[in-house]
Order: structure tokens, then C-alpha cells, then sequence
């Protein structure tokens, strides 16, 4: 019979330390994205000035937050400010190494109330759209058909090739 | 049936359905404490006299504490007014008697005053709730929305035409009454459109992301007993047990999508009755059929065993297995039309048919950029199986207009 466990998520180094990593070059790739991608630009153009929002694991961390100040989206690091518009929380380490090495999708994770959204509905579903795009750009298609709903064929090449050489570029200098 | 390896199902609504239902609300009311209802209606309904039913059957109700001043679709200025009346008079419950409009209006009342809030809007979105709210009973007056079972609440901000969903468990009513009594005098139009609404939950709870087997055990239920009742209780009003009936498949399909959540249809409806105040199920029974259309190609499966629930196993057997999905879909085109037909061409089949109070197009074909875009502010597209942006969306607005079929091979895939 199995026997109840206390799971303490300071106890999973290698798990923490991926996840950690993953949300730290994710947010530079959104600050990568809304330079390089117009139809991540044109999402953060229609959110508020100062909107700022974070994705992370329950309950300690690992945290990304990204934020918009003076027109200029920005990674802001990985700690939890005291007010934002949009928080993405996943319930623990263990549901956000399944997301986050794509085992899940956003969308299933969602559903199978492992990712809680806090925030106004449209702002959180913006940001929803961001991490998509952002997510096809940083995975190869075999795994991001796995991350999204649809992979979207249906981009250009171009779209497709320049947004990533820019966007990992970009990221990776911190750009 | 693929069981999804987690999911959640809540449905703890105490549930009194007859005849004579009514007459238990005192006894339910005492069992929970509460002495001084504040009871929440509409013009609609107070002026069929449904009010002086419940007043009759539940014992008299203080009529300064009945108040009817909810609109269509709620309004957030309407439900703090309504607050304010149930702090100002100390009550201690809320009744609900009317349609999806009152008693998601009472459901923002009851966030209110439960959390004595000075903005309902803090509570928008899923999850801002972290308590029990006061006692609610909803009597439901349409058999429609399901909103007696529903843990959500949709409530509308007339001044930025936005239309604003609630969800949390909490906003689960305590104690459901369906009475046909209530919905006797709902008239053939109002009947046909409110049904399409209970019949899209049911149809939209079987294909979503967060259906389930407890959810598909109550759509398929639902299904069947509103495909067969909704044209009786058009053709005949005063037919009791087609209207019990109906108020019972409404119910069931409020328990389904309460707990698999709504796609494409809802998401699309709700930004039409944002944008050109479409009633909402004029809306769901326009756009169900391309929900169908749209999701088709990730749900075929779970679309072709609605045949079984609407046809009867006859017609399933007969029918070929790579028709029955699309079987589905005609059939709920036929079911449209027959409306259309029984109630004077009220029923509208596309967008482009339907009328506003002055007999003009309520819904202009320049207006569906606006919806398609209004629609990717609303939660529901996060639960439909198949990704949707603005194209999508405006692809499927043009077919509605004209009341044409999907033309499937445009569907993005991915
Ligand atoms: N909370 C949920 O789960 C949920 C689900 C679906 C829809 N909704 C919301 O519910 C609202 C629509 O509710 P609805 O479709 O029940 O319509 P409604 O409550 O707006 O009522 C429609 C009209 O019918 C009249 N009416 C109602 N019952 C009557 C009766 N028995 N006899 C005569 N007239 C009657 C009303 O006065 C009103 O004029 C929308 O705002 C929609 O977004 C909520
Ligand atoms: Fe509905």
C-alpha cells in the first residue's frame, strides 16, 4: 500500500535546477520575441504600460517575470514582485517539470488544474498567446507540437526561420 | 472511451425537481438558517406572475424584498445596487427566480456581500474566491443556462460591452428547485433559444479539454432528453412534462459543462452578445453547429456518439461510422430549422437573420472583425480542443452570417 509522503520540492536539486534554467532563458526569449515577432509585439502593445507578469512553480519558486515599462518589454529576473497583472502558477515542482520539459501541454495542464491563472481573463490569455509563440520558437517541432494545441504550420518560413535565429540570438546575449 | 489520467468533478447542489416543488423552499430555507431572503427577478419573469407562484408556494415573501430590476445579461452596476439593498435590510439568503440573467446577477450579489467587497470586479476570473458565500436558491425560470448548478457566473458590463465570467465552486447555488410551474409561461421563442443554450452545453461539454467521464455521463443524458423534448415544449407551452423534462436536461447540462468547461460556441457567443447584445442562446443555437464543424477533425469520436443519444440505436446501427459525426451536425441544423419554423422565423438560423427590437439586423456583417477579436478576451477558447486566434474565429463569424456550412478544408491544422 502506498504510504503517504511529505514532498518538499527543496528536496528535488536536479528538477528545480531544470526548471530554474527553463524559466530563466524563457523570459529572455520573451524579451527576445517582443522585438523579433510582430505578433508578440503587437500583444504587448495592447497591454497596459507597467504590465507585468510571472510564471512559476507553487509554492517557493522557482519565478520568471517579465514586465513592460516605457514601451520596452524586459525579463525582470526571478523574483516575485508585489503586484502584477498576470500570475501562471503550476501547483508544484514535479506538475512544472512536466510542463516545462513539454510532457504537457499548457493547454491539458490547464485543464487538468495543474497551471492556476490569477488575473483579469484577457490579459491572462495575451499571455498565454506570448508563451505559445515563444515556445514554437524555442522548441524543434516534434516537441512543441506537443506543447501547443495546433504547431502552426501555417507560418511562413521566413517567420519561422529569422524569428528563431533572432530570438535565440537574442536571448542568449540577453538582448 | 480515453479516461483522462486526472480530473476534477464537483457537483454539490441540493436538487428538488416535480411538480410541486416549490412548496419545499421554506423548510430548506430554515434548515440553512435563513429568516430574511432577499428574492432577485426580472420584469420578464415578475409580469408572467412567477413571483406570486413562489410567493404562494414558499410562504408569503416580504414584497420589499423582492426586486426585479435585473436586464438582460445582468449588469455590474445592477449588482451592486442589489447588494446594497441586502446589507441595508440585514438579509441573511438570496433567492434567485428567473433565468442564466438573474441568477448570475444573484451570484454576483451573493460575491458581494459575502466578501463585502466594494468591487465585484476584483473577483473576476477563476479561483478568487477562498470561502463559502451565504445561502443561494435558484429557481430557474428558462431551462437553459444550467446556472443553477454551474460553479460560474457570467455578468455583463454594459458600459465597456464586455460580458465577465466568474468561476469557483463557491458560486455553486446550495439548493436547485425546478418546478415546472416556472417555466409554463415561457413563450415558444424564448423556450426554443433557451433549449439551444442547454443543448450547447451538453454537445460542447462531450468535445472539450476538461471533459471526463462523470462529465460525459451527464452530457449524454442531457442530450437526450433535451433533442427529444425542445420541439414538444415549443409546439405545446403547457406541457408539464415536457417542460420538467426540459428543466431536467437544462439541469444536466449545466453539470456537465460545469465541470468540462465550454469552447468555441461560448466563446464566440459570448463576444456576439458583447458586441450586438445577441441574446445568448440565439447565439449558441447560430453557432453549435459550427463548434461541431470546427472541432471536428480532433473529436469525430465523441461527436458521433451524440448520434446515439439524439436517434436511438436504430438509426446509430443504420447510420455508417464514418457518417454519424456528420449526422450529428445535420440533425442539430435540423433541429434549428424546425425552431425557426415553429416560432414564426424568431428562431434565427445565422447571424445574418437575426433581428433587434426594431425589426432591424442585429448583427451588421461589418461587426464581425469587432466580435472575432472581442472573442480572444473571453476564457472560453483556453478549453476548446482545437487553438483558435482571429482568423479562426472571423472564418467561422462569415460562415455563421450566412448560415452556410464550415467549409472544413479551411480549418487550420496543425
Ligand atoms: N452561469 C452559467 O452557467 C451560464 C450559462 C449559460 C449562460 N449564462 C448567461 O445567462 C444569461 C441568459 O439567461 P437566459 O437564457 O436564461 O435568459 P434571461 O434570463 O436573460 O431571460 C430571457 C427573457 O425571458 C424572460 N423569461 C424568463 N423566464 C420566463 C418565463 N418562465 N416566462 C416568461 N418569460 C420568461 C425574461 O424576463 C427575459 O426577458 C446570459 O447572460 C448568459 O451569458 C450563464
Ligand atoms: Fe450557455
Amino acid at each position: 500500500m502506498a504510504r503517504v509522503r511529505e514532498i518538499s520540492s527543496g528536496r528535488k536539486p536536479l528538477k528545480r535546477a531544470y526548471v530554474a534554467m527553463f524559466l530563466w532563458f524563457t523570459g529572455r526569449a520573451i524579451q527576445a520575441a517582443a522585438k523579433a515577432d510582430n505578433q508578440v509585439k503587437s500583444e504587448f502593445e495592447a497591454l497596459p504600460e507597467n504590465f507585468t507578469f510571472s510564471l512559476g512553480c507553487l509554492p517557493d519558486g522557482p519565478w520568471m517575470v517579465v514586465g513592460k515599462k516605457n514601451g520596452v518589454v524586459k525579463y525582470l529576473g526571478g523574483k516575485l514582485p508585489e503586484k502584477q497583472h498576470v500570475r501562471l502558477a503550476i501547483k508544484n515542482l514535479d506538475a512544472g517539470f512536466l510542463i516545462l520539459s513539454f510532457q504537457e501541454s499548457t493547454a491539458l495542464a490547464t485543464t487538468r488544474n495543474r497551471l492556476v491563472t490569477d488575473g483579469e481573463v484577457p490579459y491572462a490569455l495575451a499571455v498565454i498567446r506570448i508563451l505559445d509563440i515563444v515556445e514554437v520558437y524555442l522548441l524543434p517541432k516534434i516537441i512543441a507540437s506537443l506543447a501547443v494545441k495546433r504547431y502552426p504550420k501555417h507560418w511562413s518560413v521566413a517567420r519561422k526561420l529569422k524569428g528563431r535565429i533572432a530570438i535565440y540570438t537574442r536571448a542568449l546575449l540577453g538582448l | 472511451m480515453l479516461l483522462p489520467d486526472y480530473y476534477e468533478f464537483c457537483c454539490r447542489v441540493k436538487l428538488i425537481a416535480g411538480h410541486d416543488a416549490l412548496e419545499k423552499i421554506p423548510e430548506l430555507l430554515a434548515a440553512k438558517g435563513a429568516r430574511k431572503p432577499l428574492i432577485i427577478t426580472d420584469k420578464g419573469v415578475a409580469g408572467a406572475g412567477l413571483v406570486d407562484i413562489v410567493s404562494r408556494a414558499a410562504g408569503k415573501l416580504d414584497p420589499n424584498l423582492v426586486n426585479d430590476s435585473v436586464p438582460p445579461d445582468s449588469d455590474l452596476k445592477v449588482v451592486h445596487e442589489l447588494a446594497k439593498l441586502y446589507q441595508e435590510n440585514a438579509c441573511d439568503a438570496l433567492i434567485a427566480v428567473g433565468g442564466g440573467s438573474v441568477m448570475d446577477t444573484a451570484k454576483g450579489v451573493n460575491i458581494v456581500v459575502s466578501e463585502n467587497a466594494t468591487d465585484l470586479m476584483a473577483f473576476s476570473g477563476v479561483g478568487a474566491l477562498k470561502r463559502p458565500l451565504k445561502p443561494l436558491v435558484a429557481v430557474p425560470t428558462t431551462a437553459g443556462t444550467g446556472s443553477e448548478v454551474t460553479q460560474v457566473a457570467v455578468i455583463k458590463d454594459h458600459d465597456k460591452h464586455l460580458k465577465m465570467a466568474f468561476g469557483s465552486y463557491f458560486l455553486l447555488p446550495d439548493i436547485a428547485i425546478l418546478d415546472s410551474r416556472m417555466t409554463l409561461t415561457m413563450p415558444p421563442f424564448i423556450t426554443a433559444m433557451t433549449g439551444m443554450d442547454a443543448m450547447s452545453h451538453a454537445v460542447e461539454a462531450c468535445y472539450c479539454l476538461q471533459k471526463n467521464p462523470l462529465s460525459d455521463a451527464h452530457a449524454l443524458a442531457a442530450v437526450s432528453l433535451l433533442y427529444a423534448y425542445l420541439p414538444q415544449a415549443v409546439n405545446n407551452p403547457s406541457d408539464r412534462d415536457a417542460r420538467l423534462s426540459m428543466a431536467i436536461g437544462a439541469c444536466l447540462a449545466g453539470m456537465a459543462f460545469s465541470n468540462s468547461m465550454v469552447g468555441l460556441v461560448h466563446n464566440l457567443g459570448h463576444a456576439t452578445g458583447s458586441v450586438c447584445g445577441v441574446p445568448h442562446g440565439l447565439c449558441m443555437a447560430i453557432l453549435l453547429p459550427y463548434g461541431l464543424e470546427y472541432n471536428l477533425h480532433k473529436r469525430e469520436e465523441a461527436i458521433a456518439g451524440l448520434l446515439l443519444s439524439m436517434a436511438g440505436p436504430h438509426i446509430y446501427k443504420e447510420t455508417p461510422e464514418e457518417q454519424r459525426a456528420q449526422k450529428v451536425i445535420s440533425l442539430i441544423r435540423k433541429l434549428n430549422d424546425d425552431l425557426h419554423a415553429k416560432t414564426g422565423g424568431r428562431h434565427a438560423r445565422s447571424l445574418s437573420e437575426v433581428k433587434d427590437r426594431d425589426g432591424k439586423p442585429a448583427v451588421p456583417r461589418e461587426a464581425l472583425p469587432q466580435i472575432a477579436q472581442a472573442a480572444l478576451l473571453d476564457g472560453a477558447s483556453v478549453y476548446n480542443p482545437e487553438e483558435t486566434d482571429y482568423e479562426d474565429n472571423l472564418m467561422v463569424l462569415e460562415a455563421a452570417w450566412e448560415g452556410k456550412p464550415l467549409d472544413r478544408a479551411k480549418v487550420k491544422k496543425g
